[in-house]
């Protein structure tokens, strides 16, 4: 079935090599997304899951729950992606010849990413994700400065080179099948429904090892290091969709931490994850204090995210599980409204340096809030969601032991503070009457005023808006379907 | 039919030629001998795949070697060859974080860690002498090519590191369990991208802009190759 899927989708991509317009590249990539996120709903509303056609595809309420996150994701990422672009174009920061390719790689990276969630075989999930690496990295080196090849190519590395040693915890658990079941197997079905015959100490090892993998790809330290740079160097919208990325990492845990709670190295396993997820939160809390570079920020903000969702999954309880779950969405929801309009800001100024930034509520006072409002949100203020995720996080991590919780609160204080001074000192600066005005920045290419407000494309507006919009209202209210669907997540997950 | 004890005599005497290799690939300074040590390692891996063959007869063994040859051993060295000749860098001197001989004493610790790790972990499956020692020379062979990952700083070596391990990995495979076939192919197609997208990236990197679309339109990639 995932073939045919490939094949539809294949010919459908062709399709937009011949379109010389860029609107008609946009509408296209718009109407893939759309028609993936059409196609999520009907299978989520109308199928009796889990179902399984064929012997690859297999659907269920965690794969497609993702999917849907992602899609919503490229949804809000197409409007603004022709505004952004067309605006690099016209500063000559994007060759116009590379916009083809700009679209290829950003409907190629939805399709490989539906293909990778939705395969059953953990062999076809790892080659997917590896496409999704490819094509996400053609996202950020698009810009072909050398600064954006440079963080392509360590984001390749990087995770290609972890991802290889998830290649080997998969020959692991391939091993590990054939002696149980007499076949050797990788889909995951099967191996759920036999793990609690398998030998402890080899799914430790090779859970271990997909864990370094699947980690480097969400951005966990120490394998983060791509992840600040290909943030601050890609456009805004290629940030987004690496960042949506690193759900899949996440996914790929998630999946195969639910192989070990049944066997006796479930501890062992939950201990990584909680290391694992402090030191990344620590890490960027104390990256993030002096960080002066807007898109840093939100890059190490993204850093401390997946530690805490690791430290939620390595915690195991189903509640902890349930907010993990809640949490991976209204983190994408509001971190790429901080993208979108960290992306407006850097048009404006041309540079993600806080220094640079003046006056920002004359010339962008929408980005300016949105900033803001983002800012509180992914703090985890209420009345925004992250807050009830966060807390329940929290209060169940104090199972595990109160000093762990303690460590969690202070981190979180630490970020927190470090978006309120960043914010602080980016939007306080004024230019007084009478001061010297109108010296633009000579950059070469760059030769307009920053005095003149960057005309923001209504199509820029719309999505950064709808993605707040939406997270504000799953903060106030929570969705009856919502829950029913994360409950049946986690019951599918093996939590009782 | 010949005895397989001396096939098992040839191809450990193999496991001691392709740790050569890496530990070559992580201290040698000319990138053209780090392409060609990396051409012989995947012949080497190739050879090890027909011997296996002959002692298991498992026709895979005998594709696999023949896909290693036709990828890594044909295609990959001469794309990256011509990358190489492109963008006239002949040695890549420049190390950073460890010098090769700290990275060559560091590597024989890797091989004792993944030895005591795997004799740990396959403690309790029944695993031949020889099946041990060709995991534990896989595992050793993945991490020396991270080593050289790290510590070297020209994209092309970095690339060749990673091509190392996945070397390393296909080890592995070969000699834990019989990995199916059509994993093996997907591994090579994926390896084929990476090194497309990373040879062409590494144009790029040691040129401004107008340099290298000049040197991408040289190199003919997009237009199938014409004269060069």
């Amino acid at each position: 079935m995932i073939r045919f899927y490939l094949l539809a989708m294949g010919a459908f991509l062709a399709l937009g090599l011949f379109p010389k317009s860029h609107r008609l590249m946009n509408a296209l990539a718009s109407g893939n997304a759309l028609l993936h996120l059409a196609l999520t709903c009907t299978a989520l509303l109308t199928l009796d899951l889990p179902v399984r056609y064929g012997p690859s595809l297999y659907l269920d309420h965690l794969n497609l729950y993702v999917e849907l996150i992602t899609v919503l994701g490229f949804c809000a990422a197409a409007p603004y992606a022709k505004g952004y672009t067309e605006s690099l174009m016209e500063e000559g920061e994007l060759d116009p010849k590379n916009l083809k390719l700009f679209y290829l790689a950003f409907n190629l990276l939805l399709v490989t990413a539906t293909a990778a969630l939705f395969s059953d075989n953990l062999a076809l999930f790892w080659i997917f994700a590896e496409l999704t690496t490819v094509c996400a990295a053609v996202l950020v080196s698009i810009l072909s400065a050398r600064e954006n090849i440079d963080a392509g190519m360590k984001y390749v590395f990087i995770v290609s080179g972890a991802m290889l040693f998830a290649f080997l915890g998969l020959i692991f658990l391939f091993t590990l099948s054939a002696r149980a079941l007499g076949e050797g197997t990788l889909s995951w079905t099967e191996l759920m429904e036999n793990a609690s015959s398998f030998s402890p100490a080899l799914l430790l090892a090779s859970f271990t090892f997909v864990f370094i993998g699947f980690g480097a790809k969400a951005g966990i330290a120490p394998f983060h290091t791509w992840l600040p740079d290909a943030y601050a160097r890609a456009p805004s919208v290629s940030a987004i969709l690496s960042g949506l990325m690193q759900n899949l990492g996440i996914y790929g845990i998630l999946r195969t931490y639910a192989l070990l709670r049944v066997s006796d190295s479930a501890p062992q396993a939950s201990f990584i994850l909680i290391a694992a997820g402090l030191f990344s939160i620590a890490l960027a809390a104390f990256s993030m204090l002096q960080q002066r570079n807007l898109k840093r920020l939100i890059a190490f903000s993204s850093v401390e995210h997946m530690g805490l969702l690791l430290i939620g999954i390595g915690i195991g309880t189903p509640l902890a599980l349930f907010w993990v779950l809640f949490y991976m969405l209204v983190h994408v929801l509001v971190k790429e409204a901080l993208l979108f309009a960290a992306g407006i800001l850097h048009r404006q100024y041309g540079s993600n340096m806080r220094e640079d930034v003046r006056d920002v509520f004359k010339l962008q006072p929408r980005a300016a809030w949105t900033l803001i409002l983002g800012s509180v949100a992914i703090v985890g203020m209420p009345p925004f969601p992250l807050f009830p995720a966060k807390f329940f996080i929290l209060l169940e991590s104090a199972e595990v032991s109160p000093y762990l919780t303690l460590a969690i609160l202070l981190l979180l204080i630490l970020a927190a503070a470090s978006f309120s001074n960043f914010l602080l000192k980016a939007f306080s600066k004024v230019t007084e009457e009478g001061e010297e005005k109108g010296e633009g920045k000579e950059t070469g290419y760059r030769k307009k005023s920053f005095h003149d407000p960057y005309v923001v494309r209504a199509g820029m507006r719309i999505p950064t808006v709808f993605m707040l919009a939406l997270a504000l209202l799953l903060g106030i209210w929570f969705p009856e379907p919502l829950r029913v669907l994360l409950e049946a997540i986690v019951l599918e997950l093996g939590y009782v | 039919m010949i005895d397989p004890l001396y096939l098992e005599g040839v191809i450990k005497i193999l496991f001691v030629f392709v740790l050569i290799s890496a530990a070559l690939i992580i201290s040698t300074r000319s990138l053209s001998s780090v392409l060609n040590t990396y051409t012989v390692q995947s012949f080497l891996l190739a050879a090890v795949s027909v011997l296996l063959y002959l002692i298991d007869g498992k026709s895979e063994l005998l594709l696999l070697a023949g896909l290693t040859l036709a990828s890594k051993v044909l295609l990959i060295p001469h794309f990256i060859n011509r990358i190489e000749e492109k963008i006239k860098i002949r040695r890549d001197l420049d190390f950073t974080y460890l010098e090769p001989t700290t990275s060559l004493l560091l590597s024989i610790g890797l091989i004792l860690l993944s030895y005591t790790f795997l004799s740990r972990v396959f403690g309790d499956l029944a695993l031949s002498r020889l099946f041990f020692f060709g995991a534990v020379i896989g595992l050793s062979l993945t991490l020396m090519g991270m080593l050289v990952m790290f510590s070297r700083k020209k994209v092309i070596t970095k690339a060749l590191g990673y091509l190392s391990m996945e070397n390393g990995v296909l080890m592995l495979g070969i000699f834990v369990t019989e990995l199916p076939f059509i994993l093996e192919v997907l591994i090579v197609i994926d390896l084929i991208i990476l090194v497309l997208l990373t040879s062409i990236l590494a144009v790029g990197l040691d040129s401004s802009i107008e340099e290298y679309r000049a040197k991408i339109r040289k190199l003919q990639i997009w237009n199938g190759g014409e004269a060069l």
